[in-house]
């Protein structure tokens, strides 16, 4: 296989994965030999659980082997990098006193009433994510917890952990900050708006809550397949039986996500087609007291929203 | 005699946030301590919620073992209502946590432990044609020479060391490295089919999985199951094999107290009998599990707590986490607290968790003639005893046992699926009740409490999990963790590049979000 044939599946890939509205053939060609236009990525967990970078792994339309040498520089990644302990120190202070431009990109929430409860190199978490992320040229926040707080601010939680753009506000950090909810990052909203990046020099358009309007623009509820239960009022009233999920406690109409056009794992399923309601994992509101119930239990789906 | 501290921090390729710090005299590890150094505090957070939320978020307390954390938890509000699923339930939660057990194997061997072992370098010698081998070659070749200040990261910078100098083994690990991610990502759309997602399947419920098995999906498990079948028979088995064969001094390091305590897992389609028996093992002795012997001791973990110091599971409304000034306080002090993760104890021991505990007690009860074939199989051919397992290499070839002892068993599970039967059973909440649920997560024994209270909401939450046992941090008796003990005693070659500490760490998989939670 030469080099242009290798490409050329890589292409339909990027088709498959909606970025060939600007990103043209030529474009993978001219990356492909500059090394230098690839973006640099440098990737840290707060309070995290990791699951955003497994889901990332499970990258289909472009093979994360792609994404490391075709479109991105991994400067560091926890879970990926060989470099451990002071060699992580080194590229971080480094990468951050070299003036290249990167990309940071953020898993978890940050815990600010309690600053010892996220250490990394026996700093605080916010110590890293302000000497980092002022000095990037652009954020990610991936997941919800890194984008509304999602378990590491449900009620009850005592360590004050705040997201990642609410976090530049009080450091008074003003760069631009993109934000993917979804409990665990779907991997292909990470993607897609990477390769914009790298090919536009800027985000795809988002809304207010800088959710790009490609992935959030809609409910969950708006694309569901029993959308027509729920206009002819059939609800299913226990798990398996016919009908829209809506006295079950499902969240869709509360989420905004693509989950009912691609899923996930490569559409393979998704909460509502596995017969369970959506428990709003992108929502602001993650996680609820009260997920989920079933028509012997009617706790109510109204609580605080 | 030369004395040196060395502190690895942050300790990478694992998951979450882990300090270690060793004192070592003559290149010898003396004395070692390892701090868990992230804290959510999700248990207390629990508290008020309804009850069925435990199982969605107790999986957000980690995202590389969500499954174990689905089941346990499931299970957990099960034995509170007092329901025995139903056939194509526990068939469904076992094809769904055994396929992501098996994912989980690869992830622990090819992503996170792999390259202490294998030269990645070594591709800039490849000859062959495979089309994934010729990219990372070029790529490695072209970062190499660009002069860039982070060239081919994230694969340097690397730790010094004496890695494997066999040019085939290289390769083929590596190889193996790029063909296992798209493997992983085929185990966890199996675990999609009826969890409804992975990382953090929601479909699995007490009262079973609410995903219906039409025929269609099983036909999809069978044929990604058939997939994964082939790459951990042959792939997977070589590379362990042949790592466990290039290393074979690595069946005596990272040793510890060698006490292993497991849980039953993977039940039958009858509900009785389980491919890993539960139990532990302690002085080399094998018993029966009793989990009323479990106690959480805190001493030198960040907490307050009245009135003292060793609690039992539910006990934990007693603990308060540290504030930043006490905090600050312990650090300062010599001998203080240094962890956010408690000390669990079994009848007072230390105890191993893991895939050598599950095997190793398996083996001792004699109960599953398949696992102790091939565990006398590789024992034979690679000159080991069962008591070899207490080690690095043991715990990497254990992985291997528990890979393909769950996949026949997934094999033979998945035909006795009833298409189209609901695996789930409806049940209302149940008022001022308590239950616990046990499980195996791949990194070890996992076992969730709850008690409810008059409305059906959490009253009371507790979660041990395998990384706490193995992790944990001194107790009031002043003894060393399992894997404190284990890196005591090993000699460092550099104590600049401390590849053999790492490596033992490694070998632990450690998961430091459950940990603390
Ligand atoms: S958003 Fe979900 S998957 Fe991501 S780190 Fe938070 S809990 Fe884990
Ligand atoms: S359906 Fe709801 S709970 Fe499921 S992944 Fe989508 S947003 Fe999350």
């Amino acid at each position: 296989m030469n080099r242009r044939e290798a490409l050329k599946t890589i292409w339909l890939a990027i088709v498959a994965a909606g970025a060939s509205s600007f990103l043209s053939f030529e474009d993978l060609l001219a990356a492909d030999a500059n090394p230098d236009k690839r973006i640099n990525l440098v990737w840290l967990h707060a309070s995290s659980c990791s699951g955003c970078s497994c889901s990332f792994l499970n990258i289909e339309d472009v093979s994360v082997l792609d994404i490391l040498t075709k479109f991105a520089n991994l400067i560091f990644h926890p879970d990926l990098s060989l470099a451990t302990g002071d060699q992580v120190t080194e590229i971080l202070d480094k990468v951050s006193a070299s003036g290249m431009p990167y990309l940071f990109v953020l898993e978890g929430g940050i815990p600010t009433a309690m600053p010892h409860a996220c250490l990394m190199a026996d700093q605080p978490i916010t110590y890293w994510v302000e000497k980092l992320g002022s000095k990037a040229i652009a954020s990610v926040g991936i997941g919800t917890c890194a984008v509304f707080g999602g378990v590491t601010n449900m009620k009850g939680m005592e360590t004050g952990s705040i997201p990642l753009d609410a976090f530049y506000a009080r450091k008074g950090i003003t760069q631009a900050v993109i934000n993917l909810p979804n409990c665990p990052l779907k991997p292909e909203h990470l993607v897609y708006t990477l390769l914009h990046y790298a090919y536009k020099g800027s985000f795809p358009s988002t809304d207010s809550k800088g959710r790009p309007l490609k992935f959030f623009d809609r409910t969950v509820h708006e694309h569901c397949i029993f959308y027509a239960d729920f206009q002819e009022k059939h609800y299913a009233r226990y798990i398996g039986d016919a009908g829209c999920l809506l006295k079950l406690g499902c969240q869709g109409p509360l989420t905004r996500n693509d989950c009912l056009i691609i899923g996930h794992n490569g559409n393979t399923n998704i909460c509502i087609r596995a017969g369970h309601p959506c428990i709003g994992c992108a929502s602001e509101h993650f996680p609820r007291r009260v997920m989920f119930h079933i028509a012997s239990d009617p706790q109510g789906v109204s609580e605080d929203s | 005699m030369e004395a040196r501290r060395v502190v690895v921090d942050p300790m990478t390729r694992i998951e979450g946030h882990l300090r270690f710090e060793t004192r070592m005299e003559d290149g010898i590890v003396v004395d070692s301590k390892c701090s868990g150094d992230m804290y959510r505090g999700i248990e207390k957070a629990l508290i008020g919620y309804d009850a069925r939320t435990a199982q969605q978020i107790t999986q957000r307390v980690c995202g590389v073992c969500p499954y174990a954390h689905a089941d346990a938890a499931a299970r957990a509000l099960e034995s509170a209502m007092g329901l025995q699923i139903n056939e194509n339930g526990r068939l469904l939660r076992n094809l769904t946590v055994g396929a992501y057990h098996l994912y989980d194997y690869l992830l622990h061997f090819y992503a996170l432990c792999a390259l202490d072992f294998i030269d990645v370098t070594a591709i800039t010698s490849y000859q062959g044609r495979d089309a994934g081998m010729l990219q990372l070659k070029d790529w490695i070749g072209q970062e190499l020479n660009s002069g860039k200040v982070f060239p081919a990261s994230p694969f340097l910078p690397r730790y010094q060391a004496a890695y494997s100098d066999d040019r085939e083994l290289n390769l083929t690990v590596i190889q193996n490295y790029l063909g296992a991610l798209p493997m992983m990502s085929t185990l966890h759309k199996m675990v999609a089919i009826f969890g409804a997602k992975a990382p953090h399947p929601v479909a699995i419920e007490a009262g079973g999985v609410t995903t219906m098995p039409t025929i269609e999906r099983l036909a999809r498990y069978r044929q990604w199951l058939g997939q994964a079948g082939q790459f951990i028979r042959n792939n997977f088995q070589n590379d362990v094999l042949g790592v466990a064969k290039a290393f074979p001094g690595y069946f005596k390091e990272g040793r510890g107290y060698g006490n292993l305590l497991s849980y039953p897992w993977l039940i039958d389609r009858n509900g009785k009998d389980h491919s890993f028996t539960g139990g532990a093992t302690i002085n080399g002795q094998y018993a029966a599990l009793d989990i009323g012997k479990i106690t959480e001791d805190h001493t030198y973990a960040y907490y307050t707590a009245k009135p003292d110091k060793t609690i039992k599971p539910l006990q934990l409304n007693n603990l308060h986490p540290l504030g930043y000034e006490e905090y600050l306080s312990e650090k300062k002090k010599e001998g203080g607290k240094y962890t956010w993760t408690r000390a669990p104890r079994y009848g007072n021991e230390i105890m191993e968790v893991g895939p050598v505990a599950r095997v190793v007690n398996t083996y001792f009860a004699k109960s599953n003639p398949a696992l102790t074939q091939r565990v006398d199989k590789y024992n034979n051919a690679l000159g080991l005893t069962i008591h070899d397992y207490n080690s690095v290499m043991g715990r990497h070839l254990s992985r291997l046992v528990s890979a393909l002892v769950t996949l026949e068993k997934l094999e033979e599970q998945l035909e006795q699926v009833v298409p189209e039967e609901s695996g789930f059973i409806e049940r209302s909440l149940p008022r001022n009740a308590s239950g616990v649920g046990l499980t195996e997560a791949t990194r070890g024994a996992l076992a969730h409490w709850i008690e409810t209270d008059d409305k059906g909401l959490i009253k009371n939450y507790e979660m041990i999990v395998p990384t706490t046992w193995n992790m944990s941090p001194r107790d009031a008796s002043g003894r060393p963790g399992a894997v404190e003990k284990m890196l005591i005693g090993t000699r460092v070659a550099d104590a600049d590049n401390p590849m053999e500490l790492a490596r033992i760490i490694r070998s632990t998989d450690p998961c430091m979000a459950c940990s603390v939670h």
